[in-house]
């Protein structure tokens, strides 16, 4: 080691200068194999140690990267399970609505809620549908427990619905069993803050009994007929003797609806078997009880008989032919015309009843 | 033991702490094309305190690790390192390089120099060429200054440089 003032350029340091540089030239202009050779020599012999080293230190890193994804899927995954129930709801309204338009005798557009962190949203919805995909004013939006509302303004990507909720909703409405017809309006009287309806203009002498579904009845040529409104939960009042109104807890919540159908492509005369809601399930499960119990009966009845038709046959045979005879004794009645006696009827030739 | 051996030993060290900063550290740090290299601070810091031959040699063992070591062509780093040995052993009587900044200018410089010979001599399109030198070779001179800068001011007695610069 030289200090500054002690620096002299010998030849010596010409000559190892020379030396490196040539030999520097000789590797770059040698051929490429004997390059790799020597690398390959280099790093398996003096190297291996600076390579060991760089490759902890690979290892290390490329650790401390897997350790950081790890972490993060750890956390995306407990972030991801805090929804697997909104996650499963979801899914069961989805399934819903893919059942819904199976039995939907009409056309559909499904579209999206675009829920609006607004107080006044779920009296009017913002729906993913528009012009384009066929959404006209007036289309009816349904969900798979019932009627949503109606679609007020279509712009070409989206469209505007005015639900049950909305002041101005009118629907024209009848109850399952057919005996009541009114208007179903919303009710000002909610109970704990949800919303409700009103079954309005029901004569007086049509009593609804609670629990009784109320679908729309078609009138008016807005709504399909049979689609499901609300359940008869109680009165609201009885207008002087003529009319009673009836509150109604409504089939379908606009507020938490995600995914609807819009019904599109004309007028469809009845809905009802596209919507089996409780009461219709219940209809219809009373009524294949019914058959069944009739069908058990006629079977019953063809059984009683069959017995006293076997009684009779027993009673009218004489009792010396009641004992069974054996096959070889059976033999054919003499023929009247051959001079015969006609003999008593067997006992098992005849008798083909069970 | 000599004081002239003592510090001989203690440069030595230095230079082995490099080469383990090289090899241990870098790959940890930021990208590879902007992250400093110590195996060129341990070149300069030595060179401009060591005859031009003994330089010369000493860039020609650090070219030859890093022919060894990276998959450019081989010699072209050995080449780049030995004229940038010898360079920053010749330049040291020419700069006042006692001087901390200047040596972290030489280790800036001598970086840059060094990307510019391994460059030309892999044969490497004009378009990369401007590339590496106007972007990622500046950027990495002035990561690799720094740290000399604080290698420096670690063992500033070792160095023997002048701190109130």
């Amino acid at each position: 080691m030289l200090s500054s003032s002690d620096r002299r350029y010998t030849r010596r340091d010409t000559v190892l200068f020379l030396l490196c540089f040539g030999l520097s030239l000789f590797g770059l202009f040698s051929p490429t194999s004997w390059g790799y050779g020597v690398a390959d020599t280099l790093r398996q012999t003096v190297l291996s140690p600076l390579v060991w080293l760089q490759t902890q230190a690979e290892e290390g890193r490329t650790s401390r990267v897997r350790f950081r994804q790890v972490t993060s899927e750890r956390d995306s995954t407990a972030y991801l399970a805090q929804f697997l129930p909104s996650l499963r709801a979801e899914n069961e309204r989805l399934r819903q609505l893919l059942r819904l338009s199976r039995r939907l005798s009409t056309g559909y557009v499904s579209a999206e809620v675009l829920h609006q962190p607004q107080a006044m949203d779920g009296r009017t919805l913002l729906l993913s549908a528009g012009a384009r995909e066929g959404i006209s004013v007036f289309s009816p939006v349904v969900s798979p427990e019932g009627l949503i509302g109606v679609v007020l303004s279509v712009s070409k990507r989206s469209s505007v619905a005015m639900s049950w909720a909305h002041p101005e909703f009118r629907v024209s409405a009848f109850t399952v069993s057919g005996n009541a017809f009114g208007v179903v309006a919303p009710s000002n009287e909610g109970r704990n803050g949800e919303g409700a309806l009103e079954f309005r203009g029901v004569p007086y002498r049509d009593s609804v009994p609670l629990g009784t579904m109320v679908l729309s009845s078609g009138l008016g040529g807005v709504f399909p007929k049979g689609v499901p409104v609300g359940t008869v939960i109680g009165t609201v009042r009885e207008e002087a003797g003529w009319e009673r109104v009836y509150r109604l807890r409504p089939a379908a919540n606009p507020g938490s609806a995600a995914h609807v159908l819009i019904l599109v492509g004309g007028r469809v005369q009845d809905l009802r078997t596209a919507f089996p809601g409780d009461s219709l399930l219940e209809a219809l499960r009373l009524d294949s009880i019914a058959r069944l119990r009739r069908a058990d009966s006629v079977a019953q009845a063809i059984r009683v008989a069959r017995a006293a038709r076997r009684d009779s046959l027993l009673r009218a045979s004489p009792p010396q032919v009641r004992a069974p005879v054996p096959q070889a004794q059976r033999v054919a009645p003499p023929s009247p015309i051959l001079g015969g006696t006609p003999a008593a009827p067997l006992p098992g030739a005849g008798d083909s009843t069970p | 033991m000599s004081p002239n051996r003592v510090s001989r030993v203690q440069l030595l060290l230095v230079m082995l702490l490099l080469l383990v900063l090289q090899f241990y550290l870098r790959p940890r740090l930021w990208d590879a094309r902007i992250s400093p290299d110590f195996l060129l601070i341990a070149l300069m810091l030595f060179s401009m305190r060591s005859s031009p031959g003994v330089a010369a040699v000493a860039g020609f063992v650090v070219g030859l690790i890093a022919d060894t070591l990276t998959p450019a062509r081989f010699g072209a780093a050995t080449l780049a390192h030995t004229l940038v040995g010898y360079l920053g052993s010749w330049g040291r009587s020419v700069f006042f390089a006692d001087n901390i900044l200047v040596n972290a200018g030489f280790v800036a410089a001598g970086l840059w120099v060094r990307d510019l010979i391994v460059l030309l001599a892999s044969g490497t399109d004009h378009r990369q060429l401007i590339t590496e030198l106007t972007l990622y070779s500046p950027l990495q001179a002035l990561t690799t200054a720094g740290f000399s800068l604080i290698v420096l001011l670690t063992f500033r007695s070792m160095f023997s440089v002048r701190l109130d610069a």
